[in-house]
């Protein structure tokens, strides 16, 4: 209705006014609001951002979003329980699937011994052509080539690895693992590359090899310990885990991340807890504040409300007009703190280097580098806490200031 | 101070006394939670400490110089077990506990892995390590027992053997010959940290040396100190009594474990960075009614210094407003905390995924805050210190005061 | 407007231990058109009964009746509306919003009405113009002086032309000169617009220019006479 409408400018001025009335009063409390904004987003950003991290780093070491193999691989991850490398149909299916990377891995318990020393490893076959989307391997070498065919009879090994065994690239290689039959199979290789862990701990023990000649090594043609694949978004791998359930073979076992390594899994879902647990506490250290600025610029216009309601103005328009006056404080607050917090973030794109702490950081499985995420959820949290519970905080004192008593109010000093 | 100012500065504070108890209650609530979490962290990180240490690594260890960063057969200390025995007499303290360590192959009937082979002292390695009171099927190593290994759980499961089965082990001696032997499983452990279950396997330390041809030598000499602020005092003892530091040297687990106070740290850095926030949403709050509070009282100060008061006093009158309110929040934010913190400590506190953090960082499902002078005080302090320094600014502005034109204010 | 009719009107005040009685059985009768004022000391009465008559405070006991309509028994929003409509105030001092300039204190009220922009520009100009203070229309109330302030406060008090206008000691703060136009301003809109004045005060340059007298002491009327 029209009337409303020339309510809410009227409204809309005084309230714009006031706010200005006391611009220091105003002018601290904006910038407690926004302080709080900022330290609500930025350390926000940069937990998730951790957080994102170690969960890429985790799930590029499982490796993969979703595992399927032979359901007593879990206990006994030994070359007895193989699996048929996908046949046909299979194949078709994994080809169909929207994020198309999937690859193949054989894996046991094997030993290496160089001319010095021996050591346990894992023996890892891979298909070199999928390999980078699955684990990003390529991008680790430092030294040497990656396998140029699934026959290649070279390994790979890492670089702590090489020093351990006091051998390096070119050297050969003893491997010795079992075939299913309980006997032992060795083989020479040639270390052809050698890769830097992401983070220094057990990736050191991985040692690569190519598929095809690993399952010639172990008498297992056609046969692999794994499959693994690689979704879009590692938040959102339901639909394809469903898909896979339902249509891979029977009788194998499939996993999803969250499944395979329970403290990624647990990480994963405490971050939204934290983070609102996080907006919470400073916006209550906030809202003493909030209501305190409020309670006193009421307090300072008791008599102005007192004429204003002898003007006759109903108390709800009085309630409404300092909701708004409150609500515009924090809109500004919330511009000024999302505008810091961007401000802030946006220079840290390319990493904030902690590799002071960098083993600390592996040990929770994050690299040396933090990378700020910001994202729209987050980003929505914190403002619309701000906001919702801004405006619910304030609605105490201004109802009390629309209930003052006209003839008091207007007698008042 | 005289008392007449006392009364004058609390009653001031009253004036407006709902204003007055929201900056208090933003002084108490940020006090409650600071005293709190610190109290929780101080807790977690001691125990973390002390867990992560106790379960191998110990607070010391001698070792060969080179062997840290190149754990070799050949870099050994000879003598060990004696050496052990004199440091034991020495220090007084039985914690103490000798070890040397190889790869081997374990094969069972069906299967063969890769294993960490340690030699431990069955007599001592208790006291220092809590594995041997992780078996949890069997029973730990006999002290002078020769044919007997204890393994972990995942390398039980993966070998497929279980208590009384046979293992024959296969590894390089110290002089490069084969180092050899069949053994009995008389016991298996389950630590909950994977990495450890599947591959450590450990015997007595007299029948490991004569296995690897070590005579008498062996890789590392294990202390766990009593509570960990000895470990500095016990660090400067012992380096004392080393002579040759090519030889042999002693390292602490700030040395051995880097991880672990790096870790804290960073954990620290973050925790103080969010604590700094909300000390600094305080300061904001004191300097917002510590100003209103001035500037409505400009005709009353006005009038004072027209009697002759000089900026300074007024100044410090509403420093010592401040300093009351301040002292409010403190003592009743120290109190709630306090309490809160007590009860959690006594009931215990946990979240959701909680669980899984605290087998990585070796801490227990539910956390018992811990309360200490410090970890009661630091908090309240700082946010303290805060708030006067936030009402410097309106104390200071005081000076500015010009008698007529202040009496004239509205 | 119908007439106002107070009958038997009581209100009594607590303030720390004592009770103090503002309206002791007050009976009055105001025509459309009057130029009262009811005079008398501090605490007589005067302005407990001009709260009574505006809808700002409601008796303890008692009637107030226009027309047909039960003044006392109104809720709070419907007072409010009442004051909207057709009641002008002026009061001794704080009339005005500080925040707002001249014009837009009187377009204040209109805009709460729901009176369209154009409109409610054109009737300020017009009032402020009646009253004198033509172009300081923008001047905020802190730059205008105690009496240009109480001459915004009757513009907007009348221009939305309210069937009774109540002021409360509007000369209270002003000098002579400012006190006699302000008065005279009062004098020629209930002649020229029919509004119906009740002036609480006790300043006799006010009273000289009642038509009728009401003099108030102690809570009672004690007497009420035309002039």
């Amino acid at each position: 209705m029209a009337a409303h409408k020339l309510h809410f400018s009227v409204l809309l001025t005084l309230s714009w006014r006031n706010l200005w009335r006391n611009h220091r009063r105003t002018g601290i409390m904006l910038g407690a609001i926004a302080v709080g904004v900022w330290a609500m987003i930025f350390m926000t950003a940069l937990m998730r951002g951790m957080v994102d991290d170690m969960l890429s780093q985790g799930i590029r070491n499982l490796p993969g979003h979703i595992q399927i193999q032979h359901p007593d691989f879990l206990d006994d991850p030994s070359v007895a329980n193989s699996i048929a490398v996908p046949g046909a149909e299979f194949e078709a299916l994994l080809q169909r699937l929207e994020s198309k990377r999937w690859t193949t891995r054989i894996r046991v318990p094997a030993v290496i011994a160089s001319e010095r020393e021996t050591r346990g490893i894992n023996l890892i076959g891979i298909e070199p052509a999928a390999e980078d989307d699955v684990s990003g391997l390529p991008a680790l070498l430092s030294e040497g080539r990656f396998f140029e065919s699934p026959l290649d009879g070279g390994v790979i090994i890492c670089a702590k690895l090489a020093e351990r065994l006091e051998t390096r690239l070119g050297k050969r290689v003893v491997v010795m693992s079992q075939d299913p039959d309980n006997n032992i199979r060795e083989r020479g290789f040639r270390i052809v590359g050698i890769y830097r862990a992401r983070l220094p701990g057990l990736e050191e023990f991985n040692v690569y090899a190519a598929r095809d000649t690993m399952q010639r090594l172990l008498r297992i043609e056609g046969r692999v310990s794994q499959i693994i694949v690689v979704g879009e978004d590692y938040r959102e791998i339901e639909p394809l885990y469903r898909q896979l359930r339902q249509q891979a073979p029977p009788g194998l076992q499939v996993r999803a991340w969250y499944e395979i390594d329970t403290y990624l899994a647990a990480m994963f879902n405490m971050m939204d807890g934290f983070v609102l647990v996080w907006v919470i506490i400073i916006f209550l250290a906030l809202s003493f504040g909030l209501v305190n600025t409020l309670v006193m610029a009421i307090f300072e216009r008791v008599r102005e409300i007192g004429l204003i309601q002898a003007l006759g103005m109903r108390p709800a328009l009085i309630l409404y007009q300092i909701l708004m006056e409150s609500t515009l404080l924090l809109l500004i607050g919330l511009g000024l703190g999302n505008g810091l917090a961007l401000a802030t973030i946006i220079p840290l794109q390319d990493g904030l280097d902690i590799s002071v702490v960098a083993e600390g950081m592996a040990m929770m499985g994050a690299s040396s580098m933090l990378y700020p995420k910001l994202t729209a959820s987050d980003l929505l949290l914190a403002n619309s806490v701000v906001i919702l519970l801004g405006v619910l905080t304030s609605i105490l004192p201004a109802w009390r200031a629309a209930k003052l008593d006209p003839v008091r109010a207007l007698n008042s000093t | 101070m005289k008392s007449v100012v006392l009364r004058m500065a609390w009653r001031n504070l009253w004036r407006h006394g709902r204003r007055t108890w929201l900056t208090v209650g933003a002084m108490i609530f940020s006090n409650s939670l600071l005293v709190f979490s610190i109290s929780l962290q101080f807790g977690s990180y001691d125990m973390m400490i002390d867990n992560s240490l106790q379960t191998f690594s110990g607070h010391i260890q001698l070792q060969h110089p080179a062997y840290l960063d190149q754990p070799k057969m050949r870099y050994t200390l000879a003598d060990i077990a004696d050496n052990a025995q004199q440091l034991r007499d020495e220090l007084g303290l039985e914690t103490i506990s000798a070890r040397a360590s190889g790869f081997a192959l374990a094969s069972s009937n069906e299967r063969s892995h890769g294993i960490q082979l340690l030699g431990v002292d069955a007599d001592h390695e208790p006291l220092v390590s809590t594995f041997p009171g992780l078996v949890n099927e069997g029973r730990y190593l006999q002290s002078g027992a020769r044919e007997e290994i204890v393994i972990g759980s995942i390398l039980a499961r993966n070998l497929r053997v279980g208590i009384g089965d046979e293992l024959s082990f296969l590894g390089s001696g110290l002089d490069d010959s084969f180092a050899a032997g069949v053994v009995t499983v008389v016991g298996i452990f389950e630590s909950g940290i994977a990495d450890l279950d599947r591959i450590m396997a450990q015997v007595n330390l007299g029948y490991f040396q004569d296995s690897f041809a070590m005579q008498q030598a062996g890789h590392s000499i294990a202390i766990r100190a009593a509570h960990i602020d000895d470990v500095e005092q016990l660090m400067a003892r012992i380096s004392a009594g080393l002579d040759d530091p090519t030889r042999v040297v002693a390292r602490d687990w700030n040395e051995l474990q880097p991880g672990l106070r790096q870790a804290i740290q960073a954990d620290m850095t973050s925790a103080w960075f969010m604590y700094i926030v909300l000390i600094v949403l305080v300061a904001f709050s004191v300097l917002n009614t510590q100003l209103m509070s001035v500037l409505e009282r400009t005709r009353e100060f006005g009038t004072m210094m027209a009697l002759g008061l000089k900026p300074v006093r007024l100044a410090r009158l509403v420093m010592l407003e401040t300093g009351m309110m301040t002292a409010l929040g403190l003592l009743l934010g120290i109190a709630l905390g306090g309490l809160i913190t007590a009860y959690l400590g006594v009931v215990g506190f946990s979240y959701p995924g909680m669980a899984e953090m605290a087998v990585k960082f070796n801490l227990p499902e539910r956390m018992y805050p811990v309360i200490s002078p410090l970890s009661l005080i630091l908090g309240p302090a700082i946010v303290a210190l805060g708030s006067l320094l936030a009402a410097i600014y309106p104390a200071l502005r005081l000076n500015l005061l010009q008698p007529i034109e202040a009496m004239r204010a509205v | 407007m119908s007439a106002i009719h107070c009958h038997q009107l009581c209100k009594t005040f607590h303030q720390g231990d004592e009770i103090i009685t503002g309206l002791d059985h007050v009976d009055i009768t105001i025509e459309t058109g009057e130029f009262v004022c009811l005079s008398g000391p501090s605490g007589s009465g005067k302005t407990t009964l001009l709260n009574a008559i505006g809808g700002l405070d409601t008796p303890d006991s008692g009637e107030i009746r226009m027309g047909d309509l039960r003044i006392d028994q109104l809720e709070r929003g419907a007072l409010a509306d009442m004051r909207l409509h057709h009641i002008g105030f002026v009061f001794q001092a704080y009339n005005l919003i500080p925040v707002l300039s001249a014009r837009e204190n009187v377009e204040f009220v209109m805009q709460v009405q729901g009176v369209a922009a154009a409109e409610r520009a054109r009737k300020a100009r017009a009032i402020l113009t009646e009253v004198g203070l033509e172009g300081l229309e923008d001047r905020r109330p802190a730059q205008l002086s105690g009496g240009q302030q109480q001459r915004v406060a009757v513009a907007r008090a009348i221009v939305s032309q309210p069937d009774l206008v109540l002021a409360d000691e509007p000369t209270a703060n002003l000098d002579s000169v400012a006190a006699s136009h302000l008065m005279g301003l009062f004098a020629s809109l209930n002649e020229n617009h029919g509004i119906t004045f009740v002036i609480a005060t006790h300043d006799k340059r006010v009273m000289a220019y009642a038509r009728r007298l009401v003099k108030m002491q102690d809570g009672k009327i004690i007497s009420d006479e035309a002039q």
